[in-house]
């Protein structure tokens, strides 16, 4: 019976993990075949490089490479900056309404971004930084999750090392950066990795804040190229699906272990 | 300028909410003296350091060193160094990353720095292990390390918390021979907060012995082993501890007070020739001396260390003798009488 549960358990798990990767294949088969090949599954037929060349042709990529590229990196930098800073407030420093201002830190965790999509537009818009890569990126500096988890990160740091640094004469901010910063590494790698991948993929709110192929990032190109009025060609599109996720993929495989330790890392924290 | 003390606590208090601090400490330290805070813990020896550091500030009280009042000063203002119990080494940087700290904070050139460096570590033995990790050290070397950082900067003042409580009883031994030694040559003033007495008694010129927040006695070891200022000291410096006995089971003397007598000063004599008559609860060989616990009504603590191996059956009843210039008499509140 234990055993016929775990063939199961096994065979469910083997399911799943098929349904979930299946487009992806699809998507790859797809990008090498021409579309009436890859339509009919006709196994034989032979592999072009095609429609990464008609794709290439028909959008700005490389641009829009570069500010998907640009987004993550201001986005990353900004929210670096910022759940370093209020981490480390949160986490060491006593100063009033301090449990207060945390709570409200954290109820931001329950508000969904797209709630907030209209706000953003129009303080966006008011700072007049509507089309611009810094307005995109703007909402997400100062992450809430990046916050709770700087401060967790922070607070597990022994208060010997911040006396010692102290003694050594270390100011607060001398302290968060020569000692807080390098022992939290870890974590800050984790956050990156969860922080790249989200913004690399976001797109509803760079559709809307975006108006330009100067500023558009690569899931809002990739998402005009594909657009019906162009006409729907599904290899053109899974070609130009591949390039697109080509680098994070590779990054994954990159760092798999990380990548999976940071999102289970981000769930028990 | 020059007769005034290196250091100087003036009446300082600190108190938590709730909690027990420390009160009325006033303290004068010699500069290049060895001053070690002993006590039970919870006595408060380590606040009074860490008040002297500058990691708190107190509530009441004046603190000075070398004549500057530094009672509100920050720590990195107070020219000192500090050992930590725990050793409190950076752990993602290494050996010589570690020692060179303080320097680099304080922006000190780097030809300098690599100079200190280099004879901090001769002093403290860790040539060849500079690129090390903390966390590649042993518990002896990491101290090392803790002392080197403590020593490079050449400050006159070091605070040391309890720096060998974390290392097994045979390394202790010669870490605290190093830690004098480097002391002496350095002719730096030391701090050391300990729970042991024997590291209090083998290390320092000066012991400050505290409990509840309040000093109980300051002197050198001497002083303290001798003439103790009060029965808690009296019961706390030794191995074994000074014995308390009620004063109306003595012969000769008057009622209400406490008499206090060393194990040493205590010898066995025949049936019916001894001051007390007692029982034998306890035997302990300890290599050179037997060391026979007695017990008597209105006494206790009562002990007499004998030379070689001596078995006595316990329960069995030993009359004892003492010299009455070895006494030490303390009045019914613990404290110690004149004479």
């Amino acid at each position: 019976m234990k055993r016929l549960s775990h063939y199961v358990e096994s065979a469910a798990a083997i399911l799943l993990a098929v349904i979930w990767i299946s487009p992806l294949l699809f998507a790859f088969w797809a990008a090498f075949h021409s579309t009436s090949d890859a339509v009919n599954f006709n196994l034989m037929s032979s592999w072009t490089l095609d429609n990464f060349r008609v794709a290439w042709d028909g959008a700005p990529w490389l641009q829009y490479f570069l500010n998907t590229f640009l987004l993550v990196t201001i986005v990353l930098i900004g929210q670096f900056f910022f759940t370093t800073l209020a981490g480390f407030a949160f986490a060491k420093l006593e100063f009033p309404g301090k449990n207060f201002v945390f709570i409200l830190v954290l109820m931001q965790l329950f508000i969904l971004p797209e709630v907030l999509i209209v706000e953003n537009y129009a303080m966006v818009s008011r700072l007049g930084l509507f089309d611009t890569l810094f307005g995109v990126g703007m909402p997400y500096m100062a992450s809430a999750f990046g916050i709770f988890l700087m401060r967790q990160s922070f607070k597990s740091v022994p208060i010997e090392l911040h006396e010692a640094a102290r003694i050594e004469g270390c100011g607060l901010l001398g302290i968060l950066w020569r000692v807080y910063v390098p022992l939290a590494k870890p974590t800050y790698l984790a956050y990156a990795l969860v922080s790249v991948s989200t913004h690399w993929n976001n797109f509803l709110w760079p559709l809307i804040v975006t108006n330009s192929p100067e500023t558009r990032p690569l899931t809002v190109g990739l998402s005009i190229f594909g657009a019906p009025e162009n006409g729907v060609d599904i290899s053109i599109i899974s070609a130009a699906t591949m390039m697109s996720v080509a680098p994070l993929l590779i990054a994954f495989l990159v760092f798999q272990r990380q990548f999976v330790q940071a999102f289970l890392r981000a769930g028990i924290k | 300028m020059s007769t005034k003390p290196f250091v100087v606590l003036d009446n300082v208090a600190k108190r938590w909410n709730g909690q027990l601090g420390v009160e009325n400490i006033s303290l004068d330290i010699e500069e290049g003296s060895f001053v070690a805070l002993l006590g039970p813990s919870g006595c408060g020896k380590s606040t009074s350091l860490r008040l002297l550091a500058g990691l708190e500030l107190p509530d009441e009280g004046k603190i000075f060193i070398e004549g500057r009042d530094v009672t509100t000063s920050a720590a990195s203002d107070r020219n000192l160094s500090m050992v930590f119990q725990s050793y409190a080494l950076f752990p993602h940087l290494s050996v010589a990353e570690n020692v060179i700290f303080g320097l680099k904070v304080r922006r000190v050139p780097k030809a300098e720095r690599m100079e200190k460096m280099a004879r901090a570590l001769e002093i403290t033995g860790l040539e060849g292990l500079e690129s090390r990790k903390p966390g590649e050290l042993s518990g002896g070397q990491r101290q090392r390390v803790a002392l080197a950082r403590a020593i490079v900067a050449g400050q006159r003042l070091c605070l040391m918390d309890e720096p060998l409580s974390n290392l097994d009883a045979k390394l202790r031994t010669s870490v605290r021979k190093d830690i004098k030694k480097l002391q002496r040559d350095l002719g730096i003033t030391v701090v050391y907060v300990t729970h042991d007495q024997t590291e209090a008694m083998s290390m320092a010129d000066k012991i400050v012995l505290m409990k509840d927040g309040r000093i109980q006695q300051i002197g050198s070891p001497n002083e303290l082993y001798n003439s103790p200022a009060n029965t808690f000291v009296a019961g706390f410096i030794g191995a074994p501890a000074m014995a308390l006995i009620e004063s109306h089971i003595l012969g000769g003397v008057e009622d209400g007070y406490k008499i206090g007598l060393r194990a040493e000063n205590i010898s066995i004599v025949p049936k019916g020739e001894g001051k007390l008559s007692c029982n034998v609860t306890e035997v302990e060989f300890l290599g050179s001396e037997t060391l026979i616990g007695l017990e008597h009504e209105g006494a206790i603590g009562l002990t007499v260390l004998q030379p070689g191996l001596l078995i006595i059956p316990l329960g069995q009843q030993i009359d004892i003798t003492f010299d009455d210039q070895h006494l030490h008499f303390f009045d019914s509140a613990g404290e110690r009488l004149p004479g």
